[in-house]
């Protein structure tokens, strides 16, 4: 994908993003890694279109990512995985794909039968979020992600809220998406997923993109935060 | 040796939900048991019989209690959704306005705001109709308490939800029809009926005002026919054929439509 970031500064009580500009090209999947705090979910946020800078524009292959174009092909897995509460596991796929991707009852339950088997959910798609496990819950959720055909799937930290059992079943639910043939931006702790995943890494610092590169930075990293970092999640 | 059924039965004796069902069992019997030592303690004869006569006067005051029942619930939820409005607006005026009416509310007795209605807010008016502003009383009464279940229901969906919404690309309509509106409802149901409970039980207040309802009823009834033990005791069985059907049907719907 193309990325590019055009001097965008985004502001909730405080200033996140200060003035942050960005070009990035032909990389298939890319993670942004910091601590917290440092600008990365608000840097995905921006990215998916799901909310708007204060300041600047945001681009992804050359459409600039309010367009309604980009948002009708971007999938977003949230930190936790914000299904509809009252809706079972398939019908919060089905709904989405017949009111908003115009699917007949048929094409939709099919669709969602065929994602929700993907992640191995079949004995699990008529119940409610509230009674499937945090994990089959968040594999559902890349399910509904995956279910509308984005291009580009952001995964805003899938398993920060899993115990680590359940962080390896999902992760291991999202490598093998490898071969669906879609692009990925996500944020992450887990850095071996990281390392087995990503393509390129960016690294937040304050608000800002301190340092990036292929995956080769994180065992070589030039700026002292990086570093920090990397002895910090070791 | 034992009879077959002698162990299964003792095994169902011994499980959860039969322990659980014979405490409910032996704990009814208790009141019940209560109820009847003050009864026989009162009267020499308990019966019924005399109201026999008074049935269509006991029937239109029950009638009365669930009209006028219905009516505050009705009235109370398009007040209370209306002062829920009102608190969330952006005019500081309405927000002081309402604060300032819930506080004095959760200050005065029910009874007072009958009163207060009644005898001095619809005079004030050049209304000497009473039973409107008894009625009147009971929903503003509710009104506050009605907007607090509105402000609950409506921030139970997060605002994730809405993000995903939009992500996905739901419109205004669809938004409401399929995913706000059914998670309401689901959340305002119980809190929503517990309300008419505390409806239909203040709504015997409105005897002071001598509106027909089920406890003016049996009170007309008590002194035509000196039947007081079985005039209470009667009153209080109606109540509570008419509320506790009321709970137990809000924790069932809780149970079912939980999320």
């Amino acid at each position: 994908m193309k990325l590019e970031i055009k001097n965008i500064t985004h502001q909730y009580d405080v200033e996140v993003l200060h003035q942050l500009n960005f070009t990035l090209t032909n990389y298939k999947s890319i993670a942004l890694i910091g601590v917290s705090g440092s600008g990365k979910s608000t840097l995905i946020r921006l990215l998916s279109g799901l909310e708007k800078p204060s300041e600047g524009s945001v681009l992804i292959n050359d459409v600039p990512v309010s367009d309604k174009l980009y948002r009708d092909h971007v999938g977003f897995v949230f930190q936790s995985h914000n299904l509809f509460p009252h809706l079972s596991l398939k019908r919060n796929i089905t709904l989405i794909l017949e009111k908003t991707r115009d699917k007949s009852k048929q094409e939709a339950n099919d669709i969602a039968t065929k994602y929700l088997k993907l992640l191995h959910l079949e004995d699990q798609m008529d119940k409610l979020p509230k009674n499937v496990s945090g994990g089959q819950a968040q594999r559902a959720a890349i399910a509904r992600a995956l279910s509308i055909d984005p291009k580009i799937i952001f995964l805003d930290e899938p398993t920060s809220s899993l115990d680590p059992i359940l962080t390896h079943e999902v992760l291991t639910a999202v490598q093998d998406l490898k071969s669906l043939g879609k692009e990925f931006v996500f944020v992450t702790h887990v850095l071996s997923f990281v390392r087995d995943f990503a393509d390129y890494v960016i690294f937040m610092h304050e608000g800002n993109i301190h340092e990036h590169g292929t995956i080769d930075i994180l065992d070589h990293p030039k700026t002292i935060e990086l570093k920090e970092f990397m002895r910090k999640v070791h | 040796m034992n009879k077959p059924t002698v162990p299964s039965l003792k095994k169902a004796l011994t499980s959860n939900t039969a322990r659980i069902l014979a405490a409910y069992f032996f704990a009814a019997l208790t009141i019940i048991a209560f109820i009847v030592w003050v009864v026989v303690k009162q009267t020499d004869n308990f019966s019924f019989a005399p109201f026999i006569d008074y049935q269509n006067l006991i029937v239109r005051g029950v009638g009365n209690t669930i009209l006028i029942s219905l009516i505050s619930l009705i009235g109370s939820m398009v007040l209370g959704f209306l002062f829920y409005l009102l608190q969330s607006s952006k005019i500081k005026y309405f927000n002081a306005l309402i604060d300032i009416f819930t506080e004095i509310i959760y200050g005065t007795p029910m009874i007072v705001m009958i009163i207060v209605m009644a005898f001095l807010i619809g005079p004030a008016f050049n209304s000497l109709n009473r039973n409107f502003f008894g009625v009147l009383a009971l929903i503003l009464y509710m009104s506050p308490y009605m907007k607090n279940v509105f402000k609950s229901a409506i921030s139970s969906v997060s605002e994730e939800q809405y993000l995903a919404m939009d992500l996905f690309g739901f419109n205004a309509y669809q938004k409401y029809r399929y995913i706000i509106i059914p998670q309401i409802i689901r959340v305002l149901m119980p809190p929503l009926m517990n309300n008419f409970s505390l409806i239909i039980k203040g709504s015997a207040l409105l005897n002071f005002i001598s509106y027909a309802e089920l406890y003016y009823v049996i009170n007309v009834a008590q002194s035509k026919t000196f039947a007081f033990v079985e005039g209470y005791i009667l009153m209080w069985g109606l109540y509570l054929l008419l509320t506790i059907p009321l709970s137990q049907l809000t924790k069932m719907i809780e149970r079912k439509w939980a999320l």
